[in-house]
């Protein structure tokens, strides 16, 4: 037999560690089952995300002082989600995020889909959670309308989460925004908790103090869409809720408010609504937004729209009451129908996009129809979208709520040290998409002076899933070991750089109302208290290495 | 005429080629376009709804005849993303391609020739010590730590030249050609090209030395420093026409190379080209489009190819008897 020195060092240890067992009488090594296998945490490339690269590390560097073999895995953004969207049983651990956007002001989005059970198969639900109790009360939330009473639902749920560690929540990241002050009204900027001052609200009402009546902001991802009806990217939902109106929008307090709609008044049994239509209202071509407008906007997803289904799946009835009535028969009383549907969906003509989709072959949908025109009621109108360079949009001065601005430009700016440059000289004047270094930013506008820079907390998070249909994901201690060995506290201030809050929630701290108060605390974090769990569980390290409980075997030796 | 009958047959075939192998390496390349769609697509119903729209479901054999008889038409099928014909697409960004390719080649090699004949001329010479690695490291800088060099300082800095972009923002034009002959343009081409430029020079500058060296070795060379010619006339009238025919060669092929080789530079100028679009393309899985530019960019390299060769075939006699 060959043994070289480093396998005479461990046959050694082994033989002292034996013997020093036998000598304690301590059956502990005996009686254990198998070695863990060599787990991969998958994460976005090192250059795509320093950040989530840097806290993938970290985490690997402590779970190995528990005796575990991990290896960080990087790779791009389409290759991660292959594997752990579309190969569900093939992944261990992987680095993750939920990227904030208005409608996930209401909680209902993530703490339903995230880990409800019916979206296990294909959806959301990818880490394979399931829980009989917290699907009933995650259901039970949605018909709840009171909001007190839905509020110590959400908490519940909060508690199950935590109790549970289905994910390891790492920080809900700060963003930050600036804008040259020198252009722009500071005092006209609106914060939108969760989303910063880049938002609908900023947009319809920040005021130009000079000759400077452009906004030029910017966006580092290319952009492959502007549909009403199809949400390829995040970029994409900025102009569409610009361009399109809808009956309901998110306010700066995070609730829906009526928009297009003049009234909306819920039925005593929460079963039905009935929506009164802002008088006056004009597509940019000119003809007037009527009834039949809005009920087509709600019907239309239902076989054109896969992506708005979902959200208008509760609906059992539209139906007309006059011409600026309508009223919305819900299957099931629906807390979050204002937020998740009446704020979501863009109200689109009929006379335009009614002869587009009737002309649609069996099997496609509204996702493949190019409407050039993009004719919507909104604030602003579409001028036009240059591939890989700008979209520019004009200000509705006939619209009820009309920016002061006059155009809207989104520049593609794909180098993130030249948007730093670009807004010190002035070719850009709001900085909308920034992923750089803060620190760098925060520099700039010192050196400026003419900057304005905001931070705030984001209502996206990012977090370490564990595949809970692999052993030994699938016991809760062992993810609670897990997630009590990571120090969040260093990954905030080493790989964030100290722009961000630690979390423990889906519901951000930004949502200061569904947040439950407190709930980070509650995870007790350390190096021993994880030992401590993985011992009580009947984890046992054998010669530097975590083996699973007695009786247990590995699924997936490597 | 048989010899360009040959050459032109050559070069589709090398067509079919490469749109064969980019039909299948995309295919079974492993990914799945639907994992761009993620956000969107919850439901198994709709992934299945997605790949049908995509043409994904039949079997490959059909695919890739349904793609081969579309080529033949001139329709490089519809993009995934955005929506488009792949043709419509690929043309809005690739005159800019073009047009940086080309202004970056000439610059790196008006400046390669006249430097390579200088530095031949100056063998030996403390100028040819500094010169010589001066080249090479430039040649061997990374693109975007030049491109972000040249930012930082002059535009940056000095703030002569606009940080992005191809256009300033929010401008209007009447037409294409307006755009493209405006000072706005010009301005913005200007450090993306000249990066290009820099990193471009060292091939021409070095091969003209080394042909020049070969030329001033020549007997006519002696002829004409005996007859009493200045310098500048011996260099250029008389040696550098004579070692300009590779140099030629490799400005033909530089434009099929570098039209679909400036990612870098595309992505730190945030210049709108065919680079840029590939790239996307791949990462997305966006096959029609991906295909579609290759095909375009293998296009040009061939196409170039074929005009070298065809101009070699006629300037120099010796190539023209050695194919006969």
């Amino acid at each position: 037999m060959l043994l070289n020195s480093k396998g005479l060092l461990r046959a050694t240890i082994a033989a002292v560690t034996t013997a020093a067992i036998v000598v304690g009488s301590l059956p502990a090594a005996a009686e254990s089952g198998d070695p863990i296998r060599k787990l991969t945490l998958i994460s976005r490339a090192q250059a795509a995300n320093p950040q989530q690269f840097q806290a993938a590390e970290l985490i690997a560097q402590a779970w190995q002082q528990l005796g575990l073999d991990v290896e960080v895995q990087g790779m791009p953004r389409p290759q991660q989600s292959d594997a752990v969207w579309y190969n569900r049983d093939t992944w261990d651990l992987t680095m993750w995020q939920m990227a904030g956007r208005p409608e996930r002001s209401d909680p209902d989005e993530l703490i339903y889909n995230l880990f409800h059970s019916t979206t296990v198969e294909s959806g959301y639900n990818f880490v394979g959670y399931v829980n009989p109790n917290y699907d009933d009360i995650a259901e039970k939330q949605r018909v709840t309308a009171n909001r007190a009473d839905r509020k110590v639902l959400i908490d519940q749920l909060q508690d199950i989460i935590n109790e549970d560690q289905v994910y390891a929540f790492l920080v809900h990241p700060l963003q930050t925004f600036a804008f040259d002050k020198t252009v722009w009204d500071a005092g006209t900027t609106i914060e939108q908790p969760g989303l910063g001052i880049k938002n609908f609200w900023t947009f319809s009402n920040i005021e130009p103090l000079g000759a400077q009546k452009d906004m030029i902001l910017n966006s580092s991802d290319e952009l492959n869409a502007i549909n009403p009806f199809y949400i390829s990217g995040a970029t994409d939902s900025w102009i569409t809720e610009l361009i399109w109106d809808r009956m309901m929008r998110i306010g700066p307090s995070g609730l829906a408010e009526p928009w297009a709609a003049e009234t909306v008044t819920w039925a005593e049994d929460a079963k039905s609504v009935t929506i009164t239509l802002r008088d006056g209202m004009m597509w940019h071509d000119g003809t007037p937004v009527t009834a039949e407008d809005v009920v087509f906007s709600f019907t239309a997803p239902v076989k054109f729209a896969p992506m708005y289904k979902p959200f208008v799946d509760g609906i059992a009835n539209i139906e007309v009451v006059d011409a600026s009535t309508i009223r919305f028969d819900l299957t099931t009383p629906n807390a979050a129908f204002e937020t998740s549907t009446l704020a979501k969906l863009n109200l689109v003509p009929k006379h335009i996009w009614e002869p587009l989709l009737a002309a649609l072959r069996e099997g496609e949908s509204a996702e493949s129809v190019l409407e050039q025109s993009r004719i919507g009621s909104g604030p602003f109108k579409f001028n036009r979208w240059a591939t890989q360079q700008e979209v520019v949009l004009d200000a509705n001065a006939t619209h009820w709520a009309a920016p002061k601005m006059e155009r809207w430009i989104l520049r593609i700016v794909l180098n993130v040290e030249a948007t730093l440059g670009m807004l010190r000289s002035g070719e850009l004047n709001f900085l909308s998409d920034y992923t750089g270094d803060p620190v760098l930013l925060i520099e700039a506008s010192e050196a400026d002076g003419d900057l304005t820079v905001v931070e705030s907390v984001d209502i996206g998070f990012q977090y370490l899933a564990f595949n809970l249909r692999r052993p030994p994901f699938d016991d809760a201690a062992f993810r609670r070991a897990l997630s009590a060995a990571i120090n969040r506290e260093l990954i905030r201030k080493a790989a964030y750089n100290g722009f961000a809050v630690t979390s423990n929630s889906v519901v951000s701290p930004a949502l200061s109302f569904w947040h439950k108060a407190g709930i980070e605390a509650e995870l007790d974090t350390g190096m021993d208290l994880a030992k401590s769990i993985l011992a009580d569980a009947g984890y046992v390290v054998v010669d530097g290495k975590l083996h699973y409980p007695t009786g247990k075997t590995e699924p997936f030796a490597n | 005429m048989a010899y360009f009958l040959r050459r032109f047959a050559h070069m589709l075939f090398v067509l079919w080629a490469v749109a064969t192998i980019l039909f299948f390496m995309f295919r079974l390349m492993p990914g799945t376009p639907l994992a761009a769609f993620i956000d969107n697509t919850t439901t198994a119903e709709q992934q299945a709804a997605l790949i049908a729209q995509f043409g994904l479901d039949k079997p490959l054999g059909e695919q890739y005849w349904l793609f081969l008889t579309n080529l033949m038409q001139g329709d490089l099928g519809q993009s995934f993303f955005f929506k488009k014909p792949v043709v419509e697409v690929v043309m809005e960004v690739f005159p800019n391609s073009v047009i940086l390719t080309l202004a970056s080649l000439i610059i790196a090699y008006a400046f390669g020739i006249v430097a390579g004949a200088y530095l031949a001329w100056r063998r030996g010479s403390w100028v040819e010590g500094l010169g010589i690695p001066l080249v090479l490291t430039t040649r061997a800088a990374p693109e975007f730590w030049l491109g972000m060099v040249l930012l930082a300082f002059f535009s940056f800095h000095l703030g002569w030249f606009p940080s992005g972009g191809a256009n300033s923002s929010g401008s209007d034009w009447s037409s294409d050609w307006q755009r493209v002959t405006s000072l706005d343009y010009l301005s913005h081409l200007f450090l993306p090209a000249i990066t290009l430029a820099i990193y471009l020079q060292g091939l021409p500058l070095l091969l003209m030395r080394s042909n020049m060296l070969n030329v001033l070795q020549e007997e006519f060379i002696t002829m004409a420093r005996m007859k009493g010619l200045s310098t500048w006339t011996i260099v250029m009238r008389h040696a550098a026409r004579n070692a300009l025919l590779p140099v030629a060669t490799a400005f033909a092929l530089g434009i099929g190379g570098a039209v679909g080789g400036n990612v870098v530079v595309e992505t730190v100028f945030s210049w709108p080209g065919i680079g840029r679009l590939l790239v996307n393309a791949v990462s997305a899985s966006d096959y029609p489009l991906a295909q579609g530019a290759f095909l375009m960019i293998t296009a040009v390299l061939v196409v170039m190819n074929f005009i070298a060769d065809v101009t070699y075939h006629l300037l120099d006699p010796r190539v023209r008897i050695a194919t006969r």
